[in-house]
Parts: C-alpha cells; structure tokens; sequence
C-alpha cells in the first residue's frame, strides 16, 4: 500500500445500559479500499467477537452497507453486529432514520431496522432471519439427554431451531436453575458438534421488574464456554415461543436478561410481530472512540 | 470525567497487523481495580494496562498490567506497547536513551533505539536466567515430545528465566515452520516440570533475521503464542550459554508467529547472562479516547 488512509473507528458495548454490560463491537466507519484480507487481519487483530466495516451503499433503499467479520470469517448477517453498527452510523452523523426506520444492507440482503429514543437510551432493533423448528433423529435425542442430564426442564421440550444459525433452545424450570446451572460443556460440545449447530441455549420465564426471560447461550464448540449476550439465541427463543403458542403471560414483546454469570449484564428487548416475525434490539454504548490507522 | 486518552498498539511489529496487540489506557486516574479489571475483560486483548502518574522519584510512568482474567507485575510486551504509547503522545521524554518504568515488579528500565535504518525501536531487560539443565532422556513426558522433533545440533533444555521454558533447536527453518505440534504431549510435559511449555528455534541463513521461533503454551490455554518477550530471552541465555551467539551474532533478529498468521519481529541484545534485551518496534493502530461510567 503506498497511501495511508486514517479511518474512524469506534468500538462499542451492545445490548448495554452501561459500558461493560454488553457484548462488544468493533466498527470502522468508513471500510472503503480495505480488500477482504485486510478487514479479516484487522478483525483478528481487535479480537472483538465480530468487526464490521461501514461502506457506501450498492441499493438504493438502503441507509447503509456493512461487512460483518469474527476473528476467523465473514458472517453474512448476525444481531449484535447489525444493532451495534447502526448504533455507530447514527451516533457519528453518517445516516438518519427516517420514520423511526433504517435499512441494512449485509451479505444476507436488505434487512429492516427500528430506531427508537436517542443517545445512550436509543434503542435499536433489526428484524431476525425467520426460525424454524428442525427435526432431529434418535442419534442426536441421545447426544442431546447426554448434554441436558443436568438440567431441571420447564415446560416445552428442547428444541433445535434453525434462524440462520441453528440454536438449540432449551427450557429451564424457573430464574434460578438458569443462573446456578453447571452446564456440562464437553457434551454440549458433543451435541452441537452433532447438528450442526452453533450452540445451546437455555431461558426461563423471570418474576423480576426488568426482564421477563433469563437466557444463557453456551458455544463451547467453537471456544466460546459462553456468550455473553446473543442476539441470535434470543430470537431462536422467541420463535420457539411463538411456534409454541407459548408467549403465554410473557407476552410477544419482553426484555430478556443475559450476560451475569460471566461478568456482563446485558439487556436484549424482543420483539415478535403479528406476521411471525422476531425482532431482536437493545441499546448500544460507545466506549471507544477515535481513529485507525491500518492500511 | 473527561474521556480518557485510549491506544491500541501492535508490538514486535514492522506493520499494523503483525505483532502482539495490547490496549493502554493513559489518564487512568479514578479508575478502581475492579474497573480496571472489567475494562481488561472487555478489552479482550492479551493484555491491557493502565497509566498512572509515578510515586517514586526515578520513574517516569506508573503502569498497571491486565489479562482479562488478573493482574500481573509484569511483561514485556505490554511495558513496550506502554512505553510507546507514552513516547508516541510526548508524554515522556527520554534521558540518555532510557526511560524508567514503575510497574508490581519495581522499576524497570526501557531503552530506546534509534536508527537510520530502523524506526523507533524499544528494549526491556528480561529476567536473568538462574538455571539451564539439560534434558534427560530417562524424563519420559519430555523424551515422548523431544523424539519427535526432528531435532537441531544443541541439547534441548529447561531453561529457568522468570518463568521455565522447554528450549530445543530444530534442525531447519523449513522443519521449524512446518511443525505439526502436539499439544497433549506438550501440555503433559509442561504440568510434569512446572514450566510453561515448549519453545523450539533454528537458525535462518540467508534472511533478515537469524532465528526463527515458535511457543506453545497449551496447559495454560495457549496454544501458540504470536510475539513471545521473555520466551526469547531464555532462547538468548540458553544460546549464549552454549556459546552459539559468537557464530549468530550477540545482536540478532527474530522472527515469530508467521504459522499464525502474525508477523513479528524481535530483537535481542544479548551480550552476557546478566545483561540480555527484548524489542522490537510498536505501531500505533487506534488513536482514541474512552468513555467507560458504570
């Protein structure tokens, strides 16, 4: 490279009332003429969970482009990253809402966003990816006994649920269980391994004033004992749920509590529509802000 | 409070991207230990430190150390990134080439290098090595990694810096580089005598370098460590012990981490056993401050 470019960055705590309650997220705010090779190197070198880099838009109805990285790949679309960036875009002044609404555009298309409230309180939503319960067969009913052994169960059989990723969703029987579970990560590892799927959720229903569900995600297959906060756990939960016709007293709109049994608090509003559909939201910190020097 | 200064640096590194990252928080005034603590966690950097005004006489800086589990007294990498976050901001200045590190493990001199040929280049003296011992191949947990390797001309060692590291040479850089590790192995010998892990090297002709490295740590969840400060000095003690270093040179270069994607460059000063430096140059990568109300 014979030009040096200086880049805006920002990193920020997602799904957070306060700095450090969320899970973090790393954003250079103009991406342009950084090849592949060079995001994924700077993803690796922030060793946030993902990365993302803001880019002109391609489509004419969207506010915004963005390529989402883990340390080790692209993602086409995933939660946090999505609430986090447009968090970003606002806060920096690249992009308005217009109605109360953005449009994303990611590698999984154009994807809507909801923007309520400014600031620290802004609270941002994007849609999920449809979930769909999958079936599985005796194989993995005995991989997953192996990994739940452990777990006092609530009411709805542990279910596989595909929203993009696949999440294995699993009800507790009540706050208490959620938070004082062992979970017994090498069969956890084990099942998931199995299925293809990225992790295993656990959630009960809360009598607490500030949520109303309390989620757990554990993803020790891919290094990640546990998740602090999780978009995509969320609302594979929420899904079942509605599946389930199992809202019940929750109702389809309910703030979910993750985070805690790993030093984080985080906050995550869901959100199901009338259609089906999940939205998955919180609000965003900004933590670190200032610029990059990378190419 | 205002925002406090913030950098994210690459040490051991030639370009952005190469090297060790680290974060620095300057202005860390106010901030409690557990804060510090939290903010290391979320950093989820290697490590992250923390600037603080000195409280002895004979320091320039005062500096916390953070992995995202505790603190620690000291490491090289992150007092390099910090002394250079310090020099890259002008605030400190150096007198006659060195300034002089507060830190849990006392004062710690760093010295600067300049040259025409190179940018801004820092040193740290590494702990002197108090023992080297020879591997026994009656040591069965070492003996079932060290038979493996296709193996240098010197004796594999214990070497006992700060910490004890498995030193072994292979016999080329094309060996070196290739190596397949195996982690139970390593781990079993590590936990068997108390040391860190295993550091296997050899010697590079024809590069800008002369010695290429690779660590691993697998018992304490590191696989292969990118950038190793202190891992290097024990490799310096172990060859200027054999009296290797008058064929490679007392001042030599390093390459580490090429496996894994990084790129690091590392240089030794290694003149006697007493007197050995680790460095390299650090870039600056994020420029920014940092809000962080809890």
């Amino acid at each position: 490279m014979t030009t040096t470019m200086t880049r805006r960055f920002l990193q920020c705590d997602v799904f957070a009332e306060y700095a450090g309650a969320g899970n973090g997220l790393a954003v250079v705010l103009n991406g342009e003429n950084l090849s592949t090779e060079q995001m994924q190197a700077f993803a690796k070198f922030t060793n946030m969970s993902e990365t993302t880099f803001v880019l002109p838009t391609t489509k004419a109805e969207a506010s915004y482009r963005v390529r989402i990285f883990t340390p080790v790949s692209e993602m086409p679309f995933a939660g946090h990253p999505s609430v986090g960036t447009a968090h970003a875009v606002l806060e920096s002044g690249l992009v308005k809402a217009v109605d109360g609404k953005l449009v994303q555009e990611c590698a999984a298309g154009l994807l809507p966003m909801t923007v309520q409230g400014d600031g620290k309180d802004r609270c941002i939503s994007v849609r999920a990816p449809r979930g769909k319960i999958i079936p599985h067969d005796a194989d993995v009913q005995t991989l997953l006994d192996a990994a739940i052994k452990n777990m006092t169960l609530g009411q709805l059989p542990p279910t596989l649920m595909n929203n993009g990723p696949q999440w294995w969703c699993v009800e507790l029987a009540d706050e208490t269980v959620v938070r004082e579970l062992k979970p017994m990560l090498p069969e956890i590892a084990a099942l998931t391994q199995g299925s293809n799927s990225v992790g295993l959720s656990v959630f009960a229903r809360s009598n607490s004033p500030d949520y109303q569900l309390v989620v757990r995600a554990f993803c020790p297959a891919d290094s990640i004992p546990e998740d602090p906060v999780t978009g995509s756990a969320n609302a594979a939960i929420a899904a079942l749920m509605h599946e389930s016709k199992a809202f019940g007293k929750t109702g389809n709109t309910y703030t979910a509590s993750q985070g805690r049994e790993v030093g984080r608090d985080g906050l995550v509003q869901v959100r199901g529509d009338d259609d089906g559909e999940v939205w998955i939201g919180g609000k965003t910190q900004t933590v670190i802000e200032g610029s990059l020097s990378w190419d | 409070m205002p925002p406090r200064r913030y950098l994210q640096v690459d040490v051991f590194s030639k370009r952005p991207g190469c090297g060790n990252p680290l974060a620095v928080v300057l202005d860390a005034e106010g901030l409690s230990s557990e804060q510090m603590q939290k903010i290391a966690a979320w950093t989820n950097l290697v490590e992250t430190t923390f600037v603080l005004p000195p409280s002895e006489a004979n320091a320039d800086y005062r500096v916390r150390i953070f992995t995202p589990q505790r603190e620690i007294p000291f490491a090289g990498h992150p007092s390099l990134g910090t002394a250079h976050a310090l020099l890259a901001l002008k605030l400190v200045r150096a007198q006659k080439g060195e300034i002089i590190q507060e830190c849990g493990a006392g004062l710690i001199p760093i010295r600067i290098e300049t040259s025409k040929k190179f940018r801004r280049r820092l040193f740290f003296r590494a702990p002197v090595v108090k023992n080297i011992e020879a591997f026994e191949s009656g040591f069965e947990p070492a003996a079932a990694v060290f038979s493996k390797l296709a193996l240098g001309e010197l004796a594999p060692s214990l070497v006992e810096g700060g910490r004890k590291w498995w030193i072994a040479e292979m016999r080329d850089e094309k060996s070196l580089r290739s190596l397949q590790p195996d982690h139970a192995a390593i781990t079993a010998m590590s936990k068997a005598s108390d040391s860190m892990g295993l550091c296997v090297f050899s010697r590079c002709k024809d590069q800008d370098y002369q010695l290429a490295v690779r660590a691993f740590a697998p018992a304490f969840g590191i696989k292969e460590d990118p950038a190793s400060g202190a891992a290097n000095a024990t490799i310096a003690a172990y060859l200027l012990d054999s009296g290797t270093l008058q064929s490679i040179g007392h001042n030599y270069r390093v390459s580490q981490g090429r496996e894994m994607g990084h790129d690091a460059t590392i240089d030794l000063r290694a003149e006697k056993q007493d007197d050995i430096w680790v460095g390299g140059e650090c870039q600056t990568v994020i420029n920014a401050t940092m809000k962080w109300i809890d």
